[in-house]
């Protein structure tokens, strides 16, 4: 029957059509069936906060600890709002529809509200779901009063520890203040403060606000002196039967006390409860999980791990504990501190620390690179140094060069006093009155006394060790003060010495003695380069100008030149062309030259001339060059 | 012609030139200052006895150079050298050429004084013979042909009657001639012609 068959094969593909469009639709209905389905079932608003943070830690809780995929579903019953003896059973055969084909592993009923409801609608709506029970306050519930299979989790209002704490902050307090309303859960927790303070010393004074209407209340707590403390159970219903709100509750006397106030629950702090011990809906959270695991697990619940209590533990409000003045040292060791103004360092320690750590690390950088750049200008400095001490040794050696010129230089001032003694003596010795002419042979050996001790003193400047000075300086003064001795020595060497000098003043910043010693080497060298030229090559000119950027002095001879092969060299150590050249001279000339920031050159011309030119920067702190004094 | 001594000093150094010249007239000499060897060369050198202090070191020509000059052009000045700064050489040199003697700076008095003296002692001999030599040769140039001839032979020992037969004239005329020779020379027997004669080849030599 092929025309049956192929009426069948499209009702198949409609079939398979209608399943797919639905499971597209639809699609969670129909999941996989090896999935762990979780159904959060609450009782409350579970956006509230504290919710939202419990629910997270479980969902991060299982994640980690459970291999499959978990799928989790939410149903809100907000029983504080809708009242559900008469939404109930439509709510139920709501969610009978919604939950038809869907098996539900476990169901996490958060709240008395939603235990009962499942307790009511569990069976039909999820068959076989185990339950996980999440409590509030702890006496919501009498643990035999879970199903079978069935596991919870509760929080436990700690009165005792939250007035242990207060305690601990007010070591003499003489007022206790507990309120709390009269609902079964409230009395509950006002038994336990009961039980807790009953061992207190007879001397401090302790007051039940059980119960008071708000604005009672409110009033009461306002009269309290600020060396009391007000401990702030729960309060859902006051004497009259008005349902509260515990938070509101909370608020309205922490804005109104005139008495630090303390709570049990985690939410009280930060609304302006100064301290309490509280479990946190983080611990909560992660118990969830770990009962939601064991539940899909499946297999018998391990009785002792049926009810599981979140761990309370001290948390503070910073802020409240300023506002009191309150000593946090006096808090129990580990109290989480909350609200604290955590300090920037703290907040980003390891981004401050990185920063810091670069920081370091420049500056250790940069530390070392001076500390090397210092150690090379001393190295440069010992060096210069070592060079100064050279130019010394080399000015020794020019001195003994020049011992001729210097012992001609002093020997005519001492000849003419010798000789004017010798003729004062006879003068004496004639009897006559020569009175006139003997005050002019004393004048005379004055003068001649003083021009011999300003040659042996300007030798001296010249050749004794002195430590580097920068003074200014007149550049044509340098070759005037030796004048007389480089003339002394031209006429010994049968050489003419022409000076010119600059008509203007040059002056120049730097050490005398140096300056003079690159004059004296050039000249020198000058008169060695003319030695063995005719009568007519043999002078030697020096002179100083102002020219470039400076004031140059030259040294001009007509000698044999500068072979081309050595103009490169002639400025180095130890390079001379003299039978007897130590090669020092001009390599310590331009030492000199340069320390001085000046520049020195030789140029020869075909002819054999040969000019030395030092330039050197004029200083400038007298603004400049000014005409010669007359 | 004064006969007081003239030292002529050249020294480039004016104080030192004025503390000799000081020192000299002082010690009771004439001295007379020059700044260089051309200065003491452009000046016209009277004829006296003197002589020539120098310094070593003078600028353009040098002490030694004056010294060469003089004596190139036959004046004969005795020469003392005063240096600021002598070396062997240069002593050497000026020693050779004839200097009295070579001093350096700063001299003691009386080294100086004994040294100039020695120079002026110097000058003294050299003047007289020098004088004497003159004189000698103006008595010698006042002698006649004929008396010349005589001298000649009467020097080189010839007897009366050969240069009377060599000359061609009497022995007796030759004896008057020879007498007259005498008397113009003013020698007093034939020995003293010869060492006349002696002195005359050595002043022209």
């Amino acid at each position: 029957m092929p025309h049956g068959s192929k009426k069948q094969w499209l009702g198949v593909a409609r079939a398979l059509m209608t399943a797919l469009v639905l499971c597209c639709i639809a699609g969670p209905l129909r999941a996989a069936e090896d999935e762990a389905r979780v159904l959060m079932l609450y009782g409350l608003d579970p956006y509230l906060p504290p919710l939202l943070a419990m629910d997270k830690a479980m969902r991060e809780s299982l994640a980690s600890e459970t291999d499959g995929r978990v799928i989790f579903f939410s149903e809100s019953l907000d029983s504080q709002r809708f009242a559900m003896e008469t939404l109930g059973p439509e709510l139920a055969a709501l969610l009978a529809k919604k939950y038809n084909a869907l098996r539900i592993n476990v169901v996490v009923a958060v709240s008395r509200t939603a235990l009962d409801f499942f307790e009511r609608y569990g069976k039909q709506l999820w068959p076989g779901a185990r339950l996980v029970y999440v409590g509030f306050l702890g006496y919501e519930l009498k643990t035999p009063a879970l199903p079978p299979g069935a596991s919870a989790v509760l929080s436990i209002l700690d009165a005792a520890g939250t007035i242990d704490i207060a305690r601990r902050l007010h070591p003499g307090v003489r007022r206790i203040v507990v309120v709390s309303g009269v609902a079964e859960v409230d009395r509950r927790a006002e038994q336990q403060a009961r039980e807790a303070l009953a061992t207190l010393d007879e001397r401090v004074q302790v007051e039940f606000l059980s119960g008071l209407p708000l604005p009672e209340l409110e009033a009461r707590v306002a009269d309290q002196p600020p060396d009391s403390i007000v401990i702030y159970l729960v309060q859902f219903r006051d004497r009259d039967g008005r349902p509260y709100d515990p938070f509101e509750v909370l608020r309205a006397v922490v804005k109104t006390s005139g008495a630090p106030v303390y709570g049990a629950a985690e939410t009280y702090i930060g609304l302006g409860a100064v301290a309490g011990s509280v479990a946190s809906y983080e611990s909560r959270g992660r118990l969830i999980g770990e009962q939601v695991r064991r539940a899909l697990a499946g297999g018998p619940p391990d009785p002792s791990r049926t009810v599981l209590a979140a761990p309370n533990r001290c948390v503070a409000d910073a802020r409240a504990l300023g506002r009191w003045s309150l000593d946090e040292r006096l808090l129990p060791s580990g109290c989480e501190m909350r609200f604290a103004d955590v300090p920037i360092w703290r907040r980003y320690w390891w981004q401050i620390a990185l920063t810091l750590a670069i920081i370091v690390a420049q500056g250790a950088l940069i530390m070392a690179l001076f500390h090397q750049r210092r150690r090379r200008r001393l190295a440069e400095q010992a060096e210069l140094g070592q060079r100064f001490a050279l130019a010394h040794a080399a000015r020794l050696a020019v001195a003994g060069e020049l011992t001729g010129a210097i012992a001609h230089e002093i020997n005519q001032p001492l000849g003419a006093i010798l000789s004017n003694a010798d003729a004062a003596d006879f003068m004496l010795d004639s009897g006559e009155d020569r009175r006139d002419e003997l005050r002019r042979i004393l004048a005379d050996i004055r003068r001649d006394d003083v021009r011999a001790s300003e040659v042996i003193q300007r030798l001296r400047d010249l050749l004794g060790k002195h430590d580097v000075e920068r003074t200014e300086f007149d550049l044509n003064e340098i070759v005037s003060d030796l004048e007389s001795i480089m003339r002394a020595e031209a006429r010994r060497r049968g050489v003419v010495l022409e000076i010119r000098l600059a008509p203007e003043i040059l002056a120049i910043m730097g050490d005398r003695v140096q300056i003079q010693q690159v004059l004296i080497n050039l000249v020198l060298n000058a008169m060695d380069a003319i030695a063995d030229e005719s009568e007519a090559r043999r002078t030697v000119v020096v002179s100083v100008a102002k020219g470039g950027s400076g004031a140059v002095l030259a040294v001009r001879d007509r000698g044999r030149g500068i072979a081309p092969e050595h103009r490169a060299k002639i400025f180095e150590s130890f390079f001379s062309t003299k039978r007897n050249g130590m090669g020092l001279g001009l390599s310590i000339t331009r030492t000199i030259v340069e320390a001085h920031g000046g520049r020195i050159r030789a140029e020869s011309d075909p002819d054999g001339d040969t000019v030395f030119q030092v330039e050197l920067p004029l200083a400038i702190a007298n603004g400049g060059p000014s005409p010669h004094p007359a | 012609m004064s006969t007081v001594p003239l030292i002529h000093v050249v020294d480039d150094d004016l104080s030192m030139r004025n503390a000799l010249l000081r020192l000299l007239g002082a010690a009771g000499f004439e001295a007379r200052g020059y700044a260089s060897t051309g200065e003491f060369l452009l000046q016209a050198l009277p004829d006296r006895p003197g002589c020539l202090l120098l310094d070593l070191r003078l600028p353009g020509p040098s002490g030694l150079d004056l010294q060469a000059a003089l004596r190139q052009q036959n004046i004969v000045l005795p020469v003392v050298f005063l240096t600021g700064h002598g070396n062997v050489d240069s002593s050497v040199r000026a020693m050779k050429a004839g200097a009295v003697d070579f001093l350096t700076k700063p001299v003691e008095r009386d080294i100086l004084l004994d040294a100039i003296r020695r120079a002026l002692a110097r000058d003294a001999t050299q003047r007289t013979a020098r004088e004497e030599a003159g004189r000698l040769h103006e008595r010698f140039a006042s002698l006649t042909r004929r008396e010349r001839q005589v001298f000649d032979l009467v020097v080189a020992g010839k007897l009366n009657k050969q240069i009377a037969d060599e000359l061609g004239m009497a022995e007796r005329t030759v004896k008057l001639i020879r007498a007259h020779v005498m008397a113009k020379l003013g020698a007093g027997s034939a020995a003293e012609l010869g060492r006349l004669a002696e002195q005359l080849r050595q002043l022209s030599a």
